[in-house]
């Protein structure tokens, strides 16, 4: 990339540097032994050509021009100064009614990307009113036991009021999809009206999510089915979005995440190529999330290096011909460092890690609020949040150029070395005969684990510096909740529940689950049985309970090491 | 020679956040205990029975979903049912400060949110442990155990 005569002066120049450098750090020393984070990448004092010229970095190759393969610099050729990132927010509380009222309330916000907490008994396929669901209904998100509880939601709320609609669902996605849809289908809009986007991702939760239900691949079937039905159906959906956020808040480390996920990705690809779909027909409707917590500048990188690797993989890997199957289009999740500590620092610190993904070239930009190391998200730091996004996207001159950080020595160093360990991790992934064998190997579990040992080592030892926290410490009680949760929703969920199974046609409920438990015992496409069951008014459970009877339960091998 | 403490390390509810629970159970192992580890998505009903089989000195419970008033009560109640009271109940997670002072109140000994260390932990057990300690006959199981 540079001019030989210009690399062979900046040499001797870099040589006489190196030793003023080093007499600055025997006189003075350095903060810190290592400046590394969890990504196990250390940062070097100083990055010049040399370093492109050490990483063999060709300009075309490997960084070229945004909206082109390999889309280092993002997937669009004009970026933010077409439209910004979206200002999403994951939001869902208590019953339908409490959700229906703050989503209404983020609507007038200026949020166009609404992603729906579903609770854990919705999220793991039980009623609110099974024994296993106690104590759980509405806390982590919404109760949603059927579609009646999706209109409520929704109550006054058209599907198409935002730009995407989503909500998680990993071992459930075909019932995801078909409550959205079948809500779409009572609001009088049709397919192309609206936008779903899913996370539909069911592998990440055998290893640290932990909502799994059914054996592993009974799972990846109802994430491909999903998959499947979308590209014939609903081509501007997103039904799948890979996720390496979780299994990086886990202990992994963004690069080792992001490479699982990866793999995980590959499971599922190669599942739908082996029912018969081509490459270019579906891939470009999977999304990933990506995270990394502890340096802004990896954040940065560790977006750029997984769309040119995805790029690269798919083009070589899986032959696709069509440059929309290789540009990735990632989500992100600004938080991981809140405190419970001072939580109003929290805001500062989400503020930074959304910046770091804008420069990243996000699609979809997720806040967390400051409060949510304590509670769910009040009014007043939702606004904050969402408040964030929109003065990141307008106020600052961040998007008025596309990538930015492109060609720094730094960023495209470290989107060098990540690509080349990510490589190496799904290499070793696919030596021990891919994700789920990996999987069940323990493989993942075991990176997991060493890493969170690891990162809380480092924090106990303040190598690993949370301020408030682990350093400048004052003494403060913890602060108490802004939101409060309202105690009687469970008990009105489940009354709402015993009046809908009252209410609804139960013979219709019983043949629509018959079908239900023929198709999955086949190997069609579940997503029409599950609609037609979702628009009778079955419910969440009675669904996933027929599933049960067919597929069976995953039982995790119970390990702490 | 005194017979090692036993911890049962749980979570309990639909909450698959098990780090916590994971880091918590290798640390105590790392200070010297013997810990019984129970896993995800486990009854109150559940860690009451196994607690009791397995003759541990304490519970140990990790929560991040929320579900901490309905859960620990629960633990306490059935404790007291089967007579198993002098079992110490502890627990982790997302628990506000008012929750925290009302939950103790109740019996549970200590609970403990983000920015705890582990060794913070594994020196309240061992103080606590050394307070309660009963006299036990000897019977060594094996220094790990995952259900």
């Amino acid at each position: 990339m540079f001019d030989p005569q210009l690399l062979e002066k900046l040499r001797i120049e870099k040589a006489e540097w190196e030793q003023i450098l080093k007499k600055d750090i025997e006189r003075f020393g350095e903060r810190r032994q290592e400046f590394s984070s969890s990504s196990g990448i250390p940062a070097k004092n100083l990055y010049t050509p040399l370093d492109l010229e050490d990483e063999r970095i060709d300009y075309l190759r490997d960084i070229g021009l945004p909206g082109k393969y390999p889309f280092t610099r993002g997937i669009y050729p004009n970026m933010y100064r077409r439209e910004p990132f979206t200002f999403r927010i994951y939001t869902g509380f208590g019953t339908p009614r409490e959700t229906n009222c703050r989503v209404k309330l983020l609507l007038k916000l200026g949020v166009n990307d609404l992603q729906l907490a579903a609770d854990l008994p919705t999220q793991v396929g039980y009623d609110s009113d099974h024994i296993m669901s106690r104590g759980e209904v509405g806390k982590v998100g919404v109760a949603i036991d059927s579609l009646r509880d999706m209109e409520m939601i929704f109550d006054g709320l058209p599907l198409n009021s935002f730009k995407r609609v989503s909500t998680l669902f990993n071992s459930l996605g075909p019932i995801a999809l078909c409550l959205f849809m079948a809500l779409g289908e009572k609001q009088g809009l049709a397919i192309r009206d609206y936008v779903v986007d899913l996370q539909n991702d069911v592998l990440k939760e055998y290893v640290c999510r932990g909502t799994y239900i059914f054996p592993m691949e009974a799972g990846v079937r109802l994430c491909t089915d999903v998959v499947r039905f979308c590209a014939e159906n609903a081509l501007q959906w997103y039904p799948m979005t890979i996720c390496s956020n979780h299994l990086n808040a886990a202990g992994a480390g963004s690069t080792a995440a992001t490479a699982f996920a990866m793999a995980n990705g590959m499971v599922y690809m190669r599942d739908i190529l082996k029912k018969g779909m081509p490459i270019d027909r579906f891939a470009s409707l999977l999304c990933m999330f990506l995270d990394e917590r502890e340096d802004f500048f990896i954040t940065i990188a560790n977006l750029r290096a997984t769309r040119r690797l995805w790029a690269r993989i798919l083009k070589e890997q899986f032959g696709a011909k069509e440059p929309n199957s290789m540009a990735l289009k990632i989500t992100s999740y600004s938080h991981g460092g809140e405190t419970l500590r001072e939580l109003l620092n929290n805001s500062v610190r989400i503020a930074y890690a959304a910046l770091g993904y804008v420069l990243g070239g996000v699609q979809f930009l997720y806040n967390a609020s400051f409060d949510e190391a304590v509670s769910l998200a009040s009014e007043e730091a939702v606004k904050v949040a969402v408040r964030t996004q929109q003065i990141l996207a307008h106020e600052l001159g961040i998007t008025n150029t596309v990538d930015p950080l492109g060609g720094s020595y730094y960023i495209e160093t470290l989107t060098n070395q990540i690509e080349r360990r990510m490589r190496q991790i799904i290499e070793k992934v696919e030596s021990l005969g891919g994700a789920l064998e990996a999987i069940r190997k323990g493989y993942y579990q075991s990176v997991i684990a060493e890493g969170a040992s690891l990162r809380q080592k480092r924090f106990e030892e303040k190598d690993m510096v949370s301020v408030g926290v682990n350093v400048y410490r004052t003494e403060e009680e913890d602060p108490e909740p802004l939101f409060r949760m309202n105690q009687q929703s469970e008990e009105e969920q489940i009354r709402n529940l015993q009046a809908l199974r009252r209410e609804r046609s139960s013979r219709e409920v019983q043949s629509a689950l018959a079908a239900v438990k023929r198709v999955a015992k086949s190997e069609d496409n579940l997503v029409p049985a599950i609609f037609s069951a979702v628009k009778a008014y079955a419910t969440v459970g009675e669904i996933s309970d027929v599933l049960r009877e067919v597929f069976g339960e995953y039982k995790e091998a119970v390990s702490y090491l | 020679m005194e017979e090692k403490i036993r911890i049962l390390i749980s979570k309990v509810g639909l909450d698959g956040h098990d780090v916590g629970a994971k880091l918590v159970a290798r640390a105590l192992r790392d200070g010297g205990m013997e810990v019984v580890y129970a896993g995800l998505r486990r009854t109150p009903e559940e860690v009451v029975d196994i607690a009791i089989q397995e003759d541990v000195d304490a519970i140990g419970i990790s929560i991040l979903s929320g579900a901490h008033m309905t859960f620990f009560p629960l633990i306490l109640k059935l404790l007291a049912e089967k007579n198993a009271s002098d079992i110490m109940l502890f627990g982790g997670g997302v628990i506000p400060v008012s929750h925290i002072k009302e939950l103790k109140h109740l019996g549970v000994r200590e609970l403990f949110t983000a920015g705890t260390t582990t060794s913070q932990i594994v020196e309240f057990v061992k103080k606590e442990m050394g307070k309660r300690r009963r006299g036990k006959g000897c019977c060594n199981g094996p220094a790990i155990r995952d259900l």
